[in-house]
């Protein structure tokens, strides 16, 4: 058991050998992958690669079939009860589809976990979500209900949610996803924001340009493999794997990528 | 005090079947013949009603929904009273009690059956009606060869489902001494007095079988019919 | 065809029907009461982590919804009654005047107690079906969230997922409620003294069969009304109906302008 301060120059999430199967079919097969504090990493892939399968593997929505995810060097595989719940506590999690409480308000739904999983005491809890809710831009929308709110204010009222529990890492899958085109602007705001402010962020998402400017680095999954991890500018540049190569022509060119 | 199965065994025949031996079909075979009729008969009642309510929004649809929900707002036994003495009343002469417990079921769940097939229709995608409409086809047409029968392929669970609440149902025909199965295992019990447990439980037992095995046919019918579609 | 409500509306048939509104209302109450405490304990037996205890639930619940109710009470009457001890039965048997409603309507007898067990547990199993659909039909993402932000299971059920199930529910349990005041009239096949007894009463009385059926059906509909407007009242989602009335299918609309 570590003492102290963990060690900055560690890694903060640690993939080991990460193997993960829904029955017979395999998913994720043997990923290795290192990710330091403070790192943005955006993740993509084709459909079915594994991609929101890997993020989900690290707070455990899934669990591994083999191998194990260090977190602060600590071995994550076999954690249950309370030890499990902490470990989730530390995690934030942006869903695809928001997944925002949806019998509760806006400043509820902060509030709630603050409330029953760490305890906090009600005025601190408001403060926090009085405080964020500010942060994401949605000061005055703090009484509505998610059904009130459009699909952008719903997703940064979720990103405010996962803030509110001053996590250790952020993961996102495909956060714009599910969004009409006007409002990923404002959702990609946020998380460029956090992005910015030195928080450890694992970003599924199929949006190339927010990956060019605000990835440290840029890891291409398909079929449950990593086939490329690198820098933007040597990603976009000059990418090493044909497959990678491939992919990216399809998604900046759809009508010339696929058999041209 | 241990089950005697005797009293069971020594009234199985009528338990089973009444008096069919001098004409009378009773007991299960009773309750079943009932169920067919009053099931076919609240389908033919009910779909029709169904599809108007669907495509008349407005005032039909209200009067179709209110008429449904004052059948099923009073207790079953008094819409069987009802049929019983009004029908009579209004067209002269007398009706059978079985007859009259029959219509009074039909006309009961064929409300069951309206609400269904409304709510069937209403969960198919716009987009089946707005693809034929587009293509010319006629309101009617769209309805019978399009919309339909997709609703009544994902009705068919809802409809097996009624059709076991009609099985239940048939045992209401005591109020009228029809000799139904629920009839029947009254009267063998108060002749016999001492084995009550022994008959209702048996009584109960012939009903859940064929209850629970319509349920189970009807789920497998609903897997196969939405599998063959998609 | 001539009405005489007279013949109904005054003298004996008049406290009769009296009495049978009373007793309709009593066994509902009774019958509400243990139906809501039962679908506790099978709501409880469903949700444990324990095997056997759910799998306790979807016997009881299978039995029960697959047999009719009137078999049930029968059983109940005629067989488990004289299961109790001799003293408990004897007991019952006895004149209660604390237990007995005005209108001379005795709760602790042996029709009453057997109506109120099989509608309550009857009932139960149904409103704990609906209380189960409602809880299928929140989104799986609602639990997802919930556990990403470390809630413990019980804590994603009591805060998250309950809440959003019985407010789904609420418009399905209120109706099994109000079938369970119509089928209390069931308990006229074990000689309970309710409105459907009566009214066969004053029937065979003075052959007024059209009078009385009118009236039962008129207080059973009025009873329903009252009990649906109260219990829709607390209603969290109070969807309105005419919205329902008023939204035209696709194909009159289209077909018609064209």
């Amino acid at each position: 058991m570590p003492i102290g301060q963990p060690d900055p120059s560690l890694p903060i999430i640690q993939f080991k050998d990460v193997r993960k199967s829904f029955g017979d079919s395999p998913v994720i097969q043997g990923v290795e992958l290192s990710v330091k504090r403070g790192e943005v990493v955006v993740i993509c892939g084709p459909s079915g690669s594994g991609k929101s399968t890997l993020i989900r593997l690290v707070n455990r929505l899934e669990s591994l079939t083999n191998g194990d995810i260090l977190i602060e060097g600590e071995s994550t595989a076999g954690l249950k009860g309370a030890a499990l719940r902490k470990l989730r506590s530390d995690i934030g999690f942006v869903f695809q589809q928001f997944n925002l409480y949806a019998h509760l308000t806006a400043h509820e739904n902060i509030t709630l976990a603050l409330d029953k999983v760490l305890g906090l005491p009600k005025a601190e809890a408001d403060g926090r979500a009085n405080d964020l809710l500010a942060r994401v831009g949605l000061a005055d929308k703090g009484q509505h209900y998610p059904a009130q709110l459009s699909g952008g204010q719903q997703q940064r009222v979720a990103i405010a949610r996962t803030l509110a529990m001053q996590p250790k890492i952020l993961l996102f899958d495909e956060p714009t996803s599910a969004l009409d085109p006007e409002m990923i602007g404002e959702v990609l705001a946020v998380i460029r924001q956090l992005a910015e402010s030195g928080i450890t962020m694992l970003v599924v998402t199929h949006e190339m340009g927010f990956a060019r400017e605000v990835a440290d680095r840029v890891v291409f999954i398909d079929q449950g493999q990593i086939i490329e991890d690198a820098p933007p500018a040597q990603f976009f540049g000059a990418t090493r794997h044909p497959r990678a190569q491939r992919f990216l022509e399809q998604l900046l060119s759809p009508l010339h990528g696929a058999g041209a | 005090m241990l089950f005697d199965p005797n009293v069971i065994l020594n009234n199985l025949d009528y338990l089973l079947w009444g008096r069919l031996a001098q004409g009378e079909p009773g007991g299960l075979l009773l309750t079943v013949l009932i169920s067919l009729v009053a099931g076919v008969a609240s389908l033919a009642l009910g779909i029709p009603m169904g599809l108007l309510a669907w495509s008349k929004p407005g005032l039909i649809r209200a009067a179709l929904f209110w008429w449904a929900d004052l059948i099923r707002g009073i207790p079953l036994i008094f819409v069987i009273f009802w049929v019983y003495f009004l029908v009579p009343a209004l067209l002269g002469g007398s009706m059978p009690s079985a007859l009259s417990v029959t219509l009074a079921l039909a006309w009961f769940t064929s409300a069951a059956v309206m609400h269904s097939t409304f709510a069937g229709l209403e969960a198919l995608p716009k987009g089946q009606g707005e693809a034929a409409i587009a293509s010319g086809m006629s309101q009617w047409q769209t309805l019978r060869w399009v919309l339909l029968p997709q609703a009544l392929r994902n009705l068919v669970p809802s409809f097996v489902s009624l059709f076991a609440s009609l099985i239940k149902d048939t045992s209401l025909a005591f109020i009228l001494n029809v000799p139904e199965l629920t009839m029947v295992a009254s009267q063998v019990n108060n002749r016999t007095q001492l084995y009550p447990s022994e008959i209702f439980l048996f009584t109960g037992a012939l009903y859940f079988v064929l209850c629970s095995g319509l349920s189970w046919a009807g789920q497998r019918l609903g897997r196969s019919a939405t599998e063959g579609s998609s | 065809m001539t009405f005489d409500w007279t013949g109904v509306l005054s003298g004996a048939p008049l406290i009769w029907l009296q009495t049978g509104v009373v007793t309709t209302l009593a066994i509902t109450l009774a019958a509400s009461l243990l139906a809501s405490l039962l679908t506790l304990v099978l709501l409880a037996l469903r949700l444990s982590e324990r095997k056997l205890a759910r799998a306790l639930a979807s016997s009881v619940t299978e039995l029960f919804r697959n047999t009719p109710l009137l078999v049930q009470i029968l059983f109940w009457y005629f067989g488990a009654y004289n299961l109790l001890p001799r003293d408990w039965r004897d007991w019952i048997n006895n004149d209660h005047p604390w237990a007995t409603l005005p209108g001379n309507v005795p709760l602790l007898t042996p029709e009453f107690l057997a109506s109120a067990w099989g509608l309550g547990m009857f009932s139960a199993v149904f409103i704990a079906e609906e209380i189960r659909a409602g809880l299928q039909a929140v989104p799986s993402g609602q639990r997802e969230a919930a556990i990403s932000q470390g809630f413990a299971p019980w804590q994603v059920l009591r805060f998250v997922l309950l809440p959003q199930a019985l407010a789904n529910a609420y418009q399905p349990v209120v109706g099994q409620y109000l079938n369970l005041m119509k089928l209390s009239s069931l308990a006229t096949a074990i000689g309970l003294a309710e409105i459907t007894y009566q009214v066969r009463q004053i029937e065979s009385y003075n052959s007024h069969a059209l009078e009385a059926f009118a009236v039962g059906t008129l207080l059973y509909l009025a009873i329903g009304l009252i009990m649906g407007r109260a219990l829709l009242h607390f209603d969290p989602k109070r969807r309105r109906i005419k919205k329902l009335l008023h939204a035209a299918p696709v194909i009159s609309e289209a077909a018609d302008a064209v």
